[in-house]
């Protein structure tokens, strides 16, 4: 039986996912008896351009190259799945909104004369049809085993269309929220088995929305306690270039 | 074949390509990732998020910036953590290192001194040293996990200590994976010893961490120079001046308008008499001789580092081991009006954040500068010297040292960038 061709693309961002993928450690290597990784520049010297059967695109399109090289490898990939916060939902990066606040910062930080390189950082699904995400910040194990497992078999993943709490509950944890403590576990898209609040921290969103997430009401539970800007920074820190927090930010 | 994208340099975090004139023996480093402006992106938010955003710089040291955002904060704060907190978090940034070096120098660099094309291909042809690999990762990984909560980006660390602490029974089987780490560490330096790396005598300055105590690698007041005009942390951009280049997103520093270089070579160049003791007699058996001015030897430095690192956490864990661990829990603290400067040894060389804070607790101004920005320049200068050093070599063997000579340097382009 002829391997499934994986691939693993990193654009602007931290390489912190495609590390989750090399401390797959054993389990990477059980992947690779049924699969091959053709390209992956990080580790690789020797890289084939496809076709491709899975390709795993880390990090945001911020560069015009990025962009042409999402297009191509579009056209040469049957399934695209992105990796992560910055490729799912644009992610920590998108927090520096519009052009007009990156040319401020970027006068701040660079000086006038410097041409930038980069803008603002948009989930890559738009530039290119994506077919599946693996959320997180970074991507989690267990989220990311069922998701490369199930494709190496064949099938296409379901989405886990219930939020963190319910993993939060599982896990034993006492509600945060409950405690006036800000916490966006209900509305997240499950997969982390909430591992921020098991580890003594509230959930921050990296996940992305969860289907029909009531984001109206998380917005007023959290101005209960929290003052006006609070509540935007904590909703804008990995969800600022999504539709859901557009929606309640004006 | 054509390769997919522009043509990045493979097996380096991050990415950036090389233009090379072989004749008139320059090389320029481009540095091609995108700005995310970090500096920028903390301005009017929470101090609570310079750690947990800035530790979003880099997937591969996330531990060392949310860290020395912590110090900078606490710097700003005035706040004093007590010992247990300190050990704890010193214990993460030395898994930190392990975590980075391992990647570094097995996944990255040696295909290159075996002639292969992975570290995938390593498992098949050389399961031994494989082995060895994936245990040391599966080690450090496995400690920044069971005490920040995750081995890519932490979860545990906070201003003031720790929101949750280990038990106990986690230590104790972090020592005793240390313990079996030893030999594995061992192993690393005597593999890495034996290596023939390319000759290259590159005299320029290094700049490490110290106290004249210890090889200090958390929250440092003092910059040692190894040409002897030494300062304080705090006045880290009096020292070190960034240039812009309109080939790169990141800036490349300079101190004294020369390149420098600052990492696990430059460490032990300036702090080899306080490494630990097993490591010491080791690098005594193996006739290894530091300190040493072949870029090409910070494989080997690294390697040194592993096993240092490894007794470190040894002695670490078992003064915590005695401890009472709820004291590096966080606690109460005032919120005030105040500049702090955080400075930690990161896996490649000295990393500076640096934040003004607010009354209302919102950073107001935030600097951060890391290690590979420090090296850029003196990247650059040792690449310019190698092309002069191997004119007699045809261009393709030239540029295959060059671009080892930079993996060498174990650059973090995402770092740099920021």
């Amino acid at each position: 039986m002829q391997k499934v061709k994986i691939a693993i693309f990193d654009l602007t961002d931290c390489e912190g996912c495609e590390l989750q993928i090399i401390n797959l450690k054993e389990k990477l290597l059980t992947v690779l008896d049924n699969a091959e990784i053709i390209n992956w520049r990080l580790i690789k010297q020797k890289n084939d351009p496809g076709p491709i059967d899975i390709a795993l695109v880390e990090g945001s399109a911020m560069t015009k190259e990025e962009i042409d090289l999402l297009k191509t490898l579009r056209k040469k990939t049957k399934y695209l799945i992105g990796l992560g916060a910055c490729a799912c939902i644009g992610g920590i990066p998108s927090i520096v909104g519009d052009k007009k606040e990156r040319k401020k910062l970027f006068s701040l930080i660079y000086g006038k004369n410097y041409k930038p390189k980069a803008w603002e950082s948009k989930p890559i699904n738009t530039y290119v049809p994506v077919d599946f995400y693996i959320h997180g910040c970074p991507v989690h194990f267990p989220e990311l085993e069922r998701v490369i497992t199930l494709f190496l078999f064949g099938r296409f993943p379901e989405k886990l269309g219930y939020p963190v709490c319910m993993e939060c509950k599982f896990r034993e944890n006492s509600c945060v929220l409950i405690k006036n403590k800000p916490c966006l576990g209900p509305v997240t898209q499950a997969g982390c088995k909430a591992i921020c609040v098991t580890n003594g921290k509230y959930c921050y969103g990296c996940q992305g929305p969860v289907k029909d997430a009531n984001m109206k009401a998380i917005k007023t539970r959290l101005k209960q306690f929290l003052s006006d800007s609070e509540v935007k920074n904590y909703l804008n820190l990995f969800l600022k270039a999504t539709k859901e927090y557009k929606k309640v930010s004006k | 074949m054509k390769e997919l994208g522009p043509d990045y340099i493979y097996q380096i975090e991050g990415h950036g390509s090389l233009d090379i004139k072989f004749n008139e023996c320059q090389a320029r480093l481009n540095i091609l990732e995108g700005e995310r402006l970090f500096e920028g992106m903390l301005i009017d938010r929470p101090y609570k998020d310079g750690p947990f955003i800035t530790s979003r710089i880099c997937g591969v040291c996330p531990t060392v910036h949310y860290l020395t955002a912590v110090c900078a904060i606490e710097n700003a704060f005035k706040i004093k953590v007590t010992p247990e907190t300190e050990y704890l978090r010193k214990v993460l940034l030395a898994g930190q290192i392990m975590q980075s070096h391992t990647l570094h120098l097995f996944f990255l660099s040696l295909p290159d001194y075996l002639g292969l094309d992975s570290a995938l291909e390593i498992s098949k042809k050389n399961p031994a040293v494989f082995q060895i690999a994936l245990s040391l990762k599966k080690f450090s990984d496995g400690l920044v996990e069971k005490i920040g909560g995750r081995a890519v980006h932490p979860i545990t660390p906070q201003i003031s200590g720790f929101d949750k602490v280990p038990t106990k029974s986690d230590l104790n089987s972090i020592l005793s994976e240390a313990e079996v780490s030893i030999d594995k560490a061992k192993d690393t330096v005597k593999l890495f010893a034996k290596l023939d790396y390319p000759d290259l005598n590159h005299n320029i300055e290094y700049l490490a961490s110290g106290n004249k105590k210890e090889y200090q690698i958390y929250n440092t007041s003092k910059i040692i120079s190894s040409k002897n005009n030494s300062f304080k942390a705090t006045d880290y951009d009096k020292y070190i001046t960034e240039v812009i280049k309109d080939y790169s997103t990141a800036k490349f520093s300079t101190k004294d308008k020369k390149g420098f270089m600052t990492g696990a070579l430059a460490r032990l160049n300036i702090n080899q008499k306080y490494l630990n003791p097993k490591t010491k007699q080791l690098i005594k058996e193996l006739n290894i001789k530091f300190p040493s001015n072949n870029p090409f030897y910070n494989n080997l430095a690294q390697a040194v580092e592993i096993l240092h690192f490894t007794e470190s956490i040894i002695i670490l864990l078992n003064k915590l081991l005695s401890a009472d661990l709820e004291k590096a829990k966080v606690f109460d603290y005032e919120i005030r009006e105040g500049y702090g400067v955080g400075t930690c040894e990161a896996p490649r060389g000295t990393l500076y954040h640096a934040y003004q804070v607010g009354k209302n607790g919102l950073i107001s101004k935030c600097d951060i500068i890391t290690p590979t920005s420090q090296n850029l320049t003196s990247i650059e200068e040792a690449a310019n010297l190698l092309l002069e050093n191997t004119k007699k070599h045809d261009q393709k063997k030239r540029q295959q040292l060059l671009e080892m000579l930079i993996r060498a340097y174990d650059p973090c382009i995402t770092c740099s960038v920021h």
